[in-house]
C-alpha cells in the first residue's frame, strides 16, 4: 500500500459536494501538486489530510495507520500558508523551535535542531529577529522551518507562494523542492498557478469541480491531456470544432482544411464534430516538402513576451496562438499577412465530442 | 483660503468649550482641596485623607477587587471571544448586544437582581435540597458576587478591547498552524492569542481597573467596604478630603489612560460602545 492513501474522499458542507469521490496514493518521497482554478476542491482536500476538516465519507490512510478522524495536533503533519503564519510574538528560533517545545524535546536538542533548521533555510543572521522585521519571502523560508522542524510525515502546502512577488515564487519554488527532495519529506502542494504545478512536482492531480481530472507526470499532463477542462487550464491552447472523415486514417477537416492526428479515433465514426486542441508552441510556418496539416491564416497581431514571440491569426473562423522562440534571426511575418503554418500529427489533440 | 480657515476655528471654539466644561469643574475640585486652612494654599486635606485608616483599607480593598475582576474578566472573556471568532462567527451578533447592556441596564437593576437571586439559598428545584447557602450571607460569597457584578459593568471594555485585539491577528490561521505543530487549545491561548493581544488586554484592564475603584452602587448595596462607599460616606460629613479624594481618583483614571495610551503606541484599541 502506497505510503499515503486517499480513497472515496467525499466532503460536503450543507448541501454543497466540494470535494468527489477523490482517490489518490502518494508514494514515501514524493512530491504531488493539487492545480485547479479557486473552489475546485483542492485546498479542502489538503486540509482533510491535515485534519482541519474531516471528510463526508472516505478513508485517509497514512504510513499504514487510519487518520481520518484524528485530531489536527495529533497527527504528525507539517503545514505551510499563504499567510505564513508566523507566531508574531515569537522570534524566528523559538518559531522554529515551538513544536519541538510542545513535544517537551530536551532543551539542548531543541537548539540543535533549531540551528540546523535556521541553516538549512540560509536564515542563521536572522535568528533572533520577529517575523515583522523580515521580509515575505523570509517569513515563508521560516514557516518551512517550522514545519519541517518536527520532523513531520507530510509536509502540505497551501499555495505556499501566492502572497509573494514573481521573483521571490520562482526561487523559493526551487528552494522547497530542493529542500524536499534533500530530506526525502512527502509532500503535497496546492496551487492555482499551472506553471508553480508542473515545475515542481513529481505528480500532479489536475481538479476541477471536487474532482481529481487527471493524474499525472507534469510531462503527461501538459503533453497528453485527457479531459478539454485540462487541456484548457494547463497551458495555453487553441481548439476549434472538426469533422472526422477517417477514424483508420485519423483524418479531419477544419472549416475545409484536412488534418491528421495521431490521436486514438476508435470510439469515434465518420461525420463526428469533435473538439480538436493544438498547442501554440506547436505551430510552425510551412517549410517546403511538408504535405500534411497545412493550415491557412491571416496574422492579426505579434507580442512579444521576452523569450517567446506570440503570433495571433486567425484559422477560419477560429483564432488560433502560434508561439515561437524568441531570437535575433526570427523573420516575423506582418500583419494582416496571409500565411500557411503547420504541426505534426501528434500535436493534434481530440478533447471529445463537440 | 477662508472656508479651510474656519473650520479649524469652529472646532477649535467647541473643543475649547468641552475642555471647560470638564476641566472647570475638576480645577474647582483641586482648588477647594488645596483650602482647607484659611486663607492658604496647602496639602491638608490630602495629609488627613491619608491618615484615616479607612482610607487605606477600603482603597486596597478596591484595588484587590479590581485585580480580581480583571483576572476573572480575561479567564472568561478571551476563551469566549476566541471561540466566536473561531468557530461560531455567527453568535458575534448576539454577543455584541449581550456587552452593550450594562449600559442599557443600569447598575442599581444589576445589584437588585444579584441581591434577589444570590439572597436566597438556592435549592433542586422542587424540592427542599439546599445546593447553595445564600451568597451574601459570607464575606467570602459577597466579594465573589461583587466581582460577578464588576465584571458585567467592565463587560463593554474588556470583551470589545479583546475582541478588536483579535481582528488585528490572523486568528484562525495561527490557531491551525500552532495545532499542526501538536498544540493543544491552552497551549495556543495562553502561548499565542494572550501574548499576541497584549496591548489590547492592558488597555481592557486598566479601564476595568478604573471602573472598579471608583464604583459606589454596587459596593454599597452589597454592603462591601470598597473605595467608593468610603468616598461617599466621606462626602456626607466632611468637606476638604473628598475632594482631594475625588481629585485623586480622577488622576488615577487619567494615569491609566495615559498608560494605555503609552503601551498601545497612541492606537488604542478599545472601541468606546458610546
Amino acid at each position: 500500500m502506497a505510503y499515503l492513501n486517499l480513497s472515496g474522499i467525499t466532503k460536503q458542507f450543507g448541501e454543497t459536494v466540494v470535494v468527489q469521490d477523490f482517490n489518490l496514493d502518494i508514494e514515501k518521497g514524493e512530491f504531488v501538486s493539487f492545480l485547479g482554478p479557486s473552489g475546485c476542491g483542492k485546498t479542502t482536500t489538503l486540509r482533510m489530510v491535515a485534519g482541519f476538516e474531516i471528510p463526508s465519507s472516505g478513508r485517509i490512510i497514512l504510513d499504514g495507520a487510519d487518520i481520518t478522524e484524528k485530531a489536527p495536533n495529533q497527527r504528525n503533519v507539517g503545514m505551510i500558508f499563504q499567510a505564513y503564519a508566523l507566531f508574531p510574538n515569537m522570534t524566528v528560533a523559538q518559531n522554529i523551535g515551538f513544536g519541538l517545545r510542545i513535544r517537551k524535546e530536551p532543551e539542548a536538542e531543541i537548539k540543535q535542531r533549531v540551528e540546523e533548521m535556521v541553516s538549512l533555510i540560509n536564515l542563521e543572521k536572522h535568528a533572533d529577529k520577529y517575523p515583522f522585521q523580515l521580509s515575505g519571502g523570509q517569513q515563508q523560508r521560516v514557516a518551512l522551518a517550522r514545519a519541517l522542524a518536527n520532523r513531520p510525515q507530510v509536509l502540505l502546502l497551501d499555495e505556499p507562494l501566492s502572497a509573494l512577488d514573481a521573483k521571490i515564487r520562482v526561487s523559493l519554488r526551487a528552494e522547497i523542492r530542493a529542500i524536499q527532495k534533500r530530506l526525502g519529506i512527502t509532500a503535497i502542494f496546492v496551487t492555482h498557478d499551472q506553471e508553480e504545478a508542473l515545475s515542481i512536482s513529481d505528480r500532479v492531480v489536475v481538479m476541477y469541480q471536487g474532482r481529481a481530472d487527471q493524474i499525472g507526470t507534469p510531462f503527461e499532463i501538459y503533453n497528453f491531456p485527457k479531459t478539454q477542462f485540462v487541456a484548457n487550464f494547463v497551458g495555453s491552447l487553441n481548439t476549434a470544432v472538426a469533422e472526422v472523415t477517417d477514424t483508420a486514417k485519423g483524418l479531419l477537416t477544419m472549416d475545409g482544411i484536412q488534418l491528421v492526428s495521431a490521436d486514438n479515433m476508435e470510439n469515434l465514426h465518420t461525420g463526428d464534430k469533435v473538439r480538436i486542441a493544438i498547442r501554440p508552441e506547436r505551430l510552425n510556418f510551412v517549410s517546403e516538402g511538408r504535405k500534411a496539416n497545412i493550415i491557412d491564416c491571416k496574422v492579426e497581431n505579434i507580442t512579444f513576451l521576452g523569450s517567446v514571440v506570440r503570433i495571433q491569426m486567425t484559422v477560419g473562423n477560429a483564432k488560433f496562438n502560434m508561439d515561437t522562440f524568441n531570437r535575433p534571426s526570427l523573420e516575423l511575418p506582418k500583419i494582416g499577412d496571409v500565411q500557411q503554418v503547420t504541426c505534426s500529427r501528434e500535436a493534434v489533440l481530440i478533447l471529445g465530442s463537440a | 483660503m477662508t472656508r479651510i480657515r474656519k473650520i479649524p476655528f469652529w472646532s477649535w471654539l467647541w473643543f475649547v468649550l468641552g475642555a471647560i466644561y470638564f476641566i472647570l469643574p475638576l480645577f474647582a475640585t483641586l482648588e477647594f482641596s488645596l483650602s482647607m486652612e484659611r486663607d492658604k494654599i496647602g496639602l491638608l486635606a490630602y495629609t488627613k485623607a491619608f491618615e484615616d485608616k479607612g482610607f487605606i483599607r477600603t482603597f486596597t480593598f478596591s484595588n484587590i477587587l479590581a485585580l480580581a475582576t480583571i483576572i476573572a474578566s480575561i479567564i472568561l472573556f478571551v476563551p469566549t471571544a476566541y471561540w466566536i471568532r473561531l468557530r461560531l462567527p455567527e453568535a458575534r451578533r448576539l454577543t455584541e448586544f449581550i456587552t452593550l447592556l450594562p449600559f442599557v441596564v443600569p447598575a442599581i437593576i444589576l445589584v437588585f437582581g444579584l441581591i434577589r437571586i444570590y439572597g436566597s439559598p438556592l435549592d433542586v428545584p422542587f424540592t427542599n435540597i439546599e445546593l447553595l447557602q445564600p451568597l451574601t450571607n459570607s464575606r467570602f460569597g459577597t466579594n465573589i458576587l461583587i466581582v460577578a457584578g464588576y465584571m458585567v459593568l467592565a463587560m463593554p471594555y474588556m470583551y470589545r478591547s479583546v475582541d478588536t485585539g483579535m481582528r488585528t491577528v490572523d486568528v484562525r490561521t495561527l490557531t491551525e498552524a500552532a495545532q499542526s505543530l501538536g498544540a493543544n487549545w491552552f497551549t495556543i491561548i495562553v502561548r499565542i492569542i494572550l501574548p499576541n493581544i497584549r496591548s489590547a488586554l492592558l488597555s481592557g484592564s486598566l479601564l476595568t481597573f478604573a471602573i472598579v475603584v471608583g464604583e459606589v452602587i454596587l459596593a454599597s448595596f452589597l454592603g462591601v467596604d470598597a473605595f467608593g462607599p468610603y468616598l461617599f460616606l466621606l462626602g456626607q460629613h466632611l468637606a476638604y478630603q473628598p475632594a482631594a479624594l475625588s481629585f485623586l481618583t480622577f488622576l488615577l483614571t487619567w494615569a491609566a489612560m495615559g498608560l494605555i495610551q503609552l503601551f498601545t503606541g497612541g492606537q488604542s484599541q478599545t472601541v468606546g460602545a458610546h
